[in-house]
């Protein structure tokens, strides 16, 4: 005797047998929820996109925005004020990426901006600015990031510090405040080198011009003579008289890296709590051996061989994020950030070890168990990687 | 060409036990899994310097070294128990009605009798009854059903036969009259997602049983730390993984599996293939609706799609002590008409039940020094989610999240002033990660129709099995127990051929 002779005997059983048998005559039809996962994350969320350049328009000598349209010619999916997208590029037979913030308002996704500005030995940046045409389509991820105004717990006084490019993601929020009419409070202090080089002047004055709650300050650190106003750097002290009390602001910091050292540092001089400074990832660092922590005996021109599992062999400088070390070998694994932040290149370490930045967002099951950030994994020895 | 074994299709909970089991038979085995890590919904992510658990709350089955659980005994027969440390909870749950009754149930039965007497003078004897039922019901199961005693009758197990499908509601009214009480006694109804009403018996006694007899456990590391430990076992076994790599199609050819091809074109031959993607996504996306057997069509079309979850993560700039937070789980329960509870699960309304776990309450390395982090959670399911445009979205699961903390603050009044971090995961949240219909954390709905008697781990296709939350219960050691048991009826099967 086993439990299926003696089903019946359970109270209920036949009763529910029956049920069974209506629902399967009567009972709600899956087929329709056929690739239901799919089909809804393609309008929210869809793994990668196509984006067509439409028009391409020069913000400042040294800066221009890239209109980009769905080259499907749909609606592109929806995004927050601040996320970004990674763009996909080759150049000399290299695949790469960049993330890029998107700088147009989250109220319309006919297009999304991206600002880009030319940065030395920019390899992107270059074939963004010199080599892209109108007609030119991109593969990009879908907006990402998590340096977006957070109504759970950022409140509604908000001052952004933006340094050059860093622009970008505080355009978008400054517009949709502007464009919805948010009751939010925006203190914006924009540093950029020389007033020429300031990214959306014209819009930001008129905004600020209109928009009671956006005040608008420009802080120039190579002003030319004659200049009658901010100059320097953003400091304590510039943030102090211009905000007043900071109790209870949010404070968001985007820029170069140079300039989140500074900034982060000035603004520790105020005694923020942590949760009052939202800093956006930065990408890796520009010199990886002089991070804290970086072995001595290592240099950034060592070269170590990288195997992976069960496939190729490459090899990869010590200086060099892992990630660029496989691309260059023709090797993709998913990318996205490219600050160690977001995970999405999360790999398994099989033997070796490698450095990473701090800053690289690892979970203790990551140190535990060899998981890695390739976007800012910098190897020490010899790889194994599983992907 | 490559040829395996076993495919097994999704390296979730139930994925990598059975790809294990298998490895560790000596099978050649390929596991394919969409995401960078396995885990599916086991797993963790980061937001400045907190570390959320995304989806253990309470590990049953655990018990300790002096007296082991089921899954004890089965993750040390894996070889990973000496990679992972786990922490006991103190207590089974405090469950606060705001403004109104709040009490902490310990994990010991006669603790549970004292506690609830004392509230409950009147039905001290009763909710003593009570638990011998939830005893003799789940002893009788266990002998009867898990150790399959080939004298099993109605005669040697009356309880076991007399109150399987009855519904938990019923069984409370016999033994009780404060309706407090009943909603204390079954406030696990909010996890599984079926109100008192409609959950059966055999699964409140059962996971009673199971969190009072084994405790329920958290573990360091998190539900990241297992799913990790579990795939370095199976690679040790010789297993082969791939990830960033989604099965896109089973090719079944005269009934029988023949390959499974990946979303970048490789094709896997094999004649067995384990799922552990949803029954939903395996028959009609990866065999096609227009292969499908029809029995397995119908196997389906008799279910339901179940609830998936809305979780707000949150990351204190403070110890729990200073949020009045002193249990790691914490039931907050606005209402005790839990049919109206669970009918909100079907709207964007606010809810009036969560669950709130902070497991630095139990484990103080969980969150950095001087902080600490809130899980709260409630089930939803996916439907109203779908009439939300895209672009409200962000503004809609913002709003929502705010209705839940609001909830919590009836109960924690200081929540807010304290976040450092914060995210919300909604059910559409739940499907971009998991990929199940209706973002599903349990797989269909668990009626008492649902439960193990009328379901099988196999297709009618020869050689599709399944493994996970869709053909068994949800939650971890369901699913990490019906890996290894489907791994075992398809060795069987390989051996038989």
């Amino acid at each position: 005797m086993a439990l299926k002779d003696v089903l019946h005997d359970i109270e209920g059983y036949d009763e529910l047998e029956r049920e069974i048998e209506i629902l399967r005559k009567y009972g709600p039809d899956h087929v329709e929820r056929a690739e239901e996962a799919a089909r809804i994350m393609a309008v929210l969320h869809p793994p990668r996109l196509s984006l067509k350049v439409s028009e391409i328009i020069e913000e400042t000598p040294s800066t221009k925005t890239l209109r980009l349209v769905s080259a499907k010619g749909d609606l592109l999916p929806p995004f927050m004020a601040g996320q970004y997208v990674n763009l996909f590029v080759e150049r000399d037979g290299v695949r790469t990426s960049r993330p890029y913030s998107i700088s147009s308002s989250p109220t319309q996704t006919a297009y999304y901006d991206i600002t880009v500005r030319a940065v030395e030995d920019g390899f992107v940046s270059r074939l963004l600015l010199e080599d892209t045409r109108p007609g030119d389509v991109f593969e990009s991820t879908s907006p990402a990031g998590t340096f977006t105004h957070n109504p759970l717990f950022h409140g509604d006084d908000l001052v952004f510090l933006a340094g050059g490019s860093g622009i970008t993601p505080f355009m978008s929020m400054i517009r949709e405040t502007a464009d919805r009419g948010l009751d939010r409070k925006i203190l914006l202090v924009y540093g950029s080198r020389d007033p020429g080089d300031i990214v959306f002047k014209d819009e930001l004055e008129r905004i600020a011009a209109r928009r009671k709650n956006i005040a608008v300050h420009h802080v120039i650190s190579e002003p030319p003579e004659g200049y009658t106003g901010l100059a320097g750097f953003i400091t304590a002290d510039l943030v102090k008289r211009l905000a007043g009390d900071v109790t209870g602001k949010t404070f968001y910091v985007c820029g170069p890296a140079a300039m989140y050292e500074r900034c982060l540092a000035e603004l520790a001089s105020l005694g923020l709590p942590r949760k009052r400074v939202r800093t956006e990832a930065y990408g890796p660092p520009k010199n990886v051996t002089a991070q804290a922590g970086w072995p001595k005996h290592v240099s950034a021109d060592d070269v170590f061989t990288v195997k992976i599992s069960g496939g190729r062999v490459l090899s990869a400088k010590a200086g060099e994020p892992l990630m660029v070390s496989l691309e260059k070998a023709h090797i993709q694994i998913p990318a996205q950030c490219r600050s160690g932040e977001c995970s999405l290149c999360r790999t398994k370490l099989l033997s070796g070890t490698v450095f990473h930045p701090e800053g690289a967002r690892l979970r203790k099951s990551d140190r535990q168990f060899g998981y890695i950030h390739p976007c800012v994994a910098y190897p020490l020895e010899d790889l194994e990687i599983l992907i | 060409m490559a040829v395996y074994d076993v495919v097994v299709i999704g390296a979730g909970n139930g994925g990598l036990t059975a790809a294990l089991t298998l490895a560790r038979a000596g099978r050649k085995v390929a596991l394919l899994e969409r995401h960078n890590v396995p885990g599916g919904c086991a797993t963790s992510f980061v937001r400045g310097r907190f570390e959320f658990e995304v989806a253990l709350h309470q590990l049953s089955g655990m018990g300790t070294e002096r007296m082991p659980g089921p899954l004890r005994g089965i993750l040390s027969e894996f070889g990973v128990l000496d990679k992972l440390e786990f922490v006991e909870m103190e207590n089974l749950y405090r469950v606060v009605f705001p403004g109104g009754i709040d009490v902490t149930l310990p994990t010991d039965r006669q603790g549970i009798v004292e506690v609830l007497g004392g509230l409950f003078p009147k039905e001290k004897d009763a909710v003593a009854s009570f638990l011998d039922l939830v005893y003799t019901y789940s002893l009788e199961m266990v002998q009867g059903v898990f150790f399959r005693d080939p004298l099993i009758s109605k005669e040697k197990y009356p309880t076991f036969f007399r109150y399987t499908f009855r519904n938990v509601e019923d069984v409370l009214d016999e033994f009780f009259t404060d309706p407090y009480l009943k909603a204390i006694l079954s406030v696990y109804w909010g996890y599984t997602g079926v109100p008192p009403r409609l959950m059966p018996f055999s699964d409140l006694a059962v996971i009673l049983w199971a969190y009072i007899e084994f405790k329920p456990f958290h573990l360091k590391g998190g539900s990241q730390a297992l799913s990790n430990a579990l795939l370095d076992a199976y690679l040790k076994a010789g297993g082969e993984a791939r990830f960033n790599c989604a099965a896109r199609s089973i090719e079944v050819e005269g009934g029988r599996v023949r390959a499974v091809v990946t979303e970048h074109g490789d094709r896997l031959e094999t004649s067995y293939v384990i799922s552990n993607a949803s029954t939903v996504h395996t028959y009609l996306d990866l065999v096609g609706s227009h292969r499908l057997p029809q029995d397995d069509l119908l196997k389906i079309k008799g279910r339901t799609v179940g609830p998936s979850a809305f979780t707000v993560y949150m990351g204190f700039d403070c110890t729990p002590e200073e949020l009045g937070v002193f249990e790691t789980s914490n039931f907050i329960v606005a209402t005790i008409d839990m049919d109206s509870a669970s009918e909100k699960m079907r709207t964007l309304e606010p809810q009036d039940w969560a669950m709130f776990s902070c497991y630095d309450v139990s484990d103080p390395d969980f969150s950095p020094p001087g902080t600490c982090q809130g899980a709260l959670v409630c089930l939803q399911y996916a439907d109203p989610w779908y009439r939300v445009e895209p672009h409200a979205y962000a503004e809609t699961k913002y709003r929502y999240a705010d209705a839940m903390i609001s909830l919590a603050e009836r109960v924690f009044p200081n929540l807010r002033a304290h976040i450092e971090e914060c995210e919300a995961a909604s059910p559409l949240t739940h499907m971009r990660y998991l990929g199940h219909p209706g973002g599903a954390i349990y797989g269909f709905d668990q009626y008492a129709k649902d439960s193990a008697f009328f379901l099988t781990n196999q297709s009618s296709i020869e050689g599709l099995y399944h493994a996970g939350s869709w053909v068994t219960g949800g939650g971890f050691q369901p699913t990490l127990t019906s890996g290894r048991s489907t791994a075992h009826a398809v060795l069987k099967a390989i051996k038989g051929r």
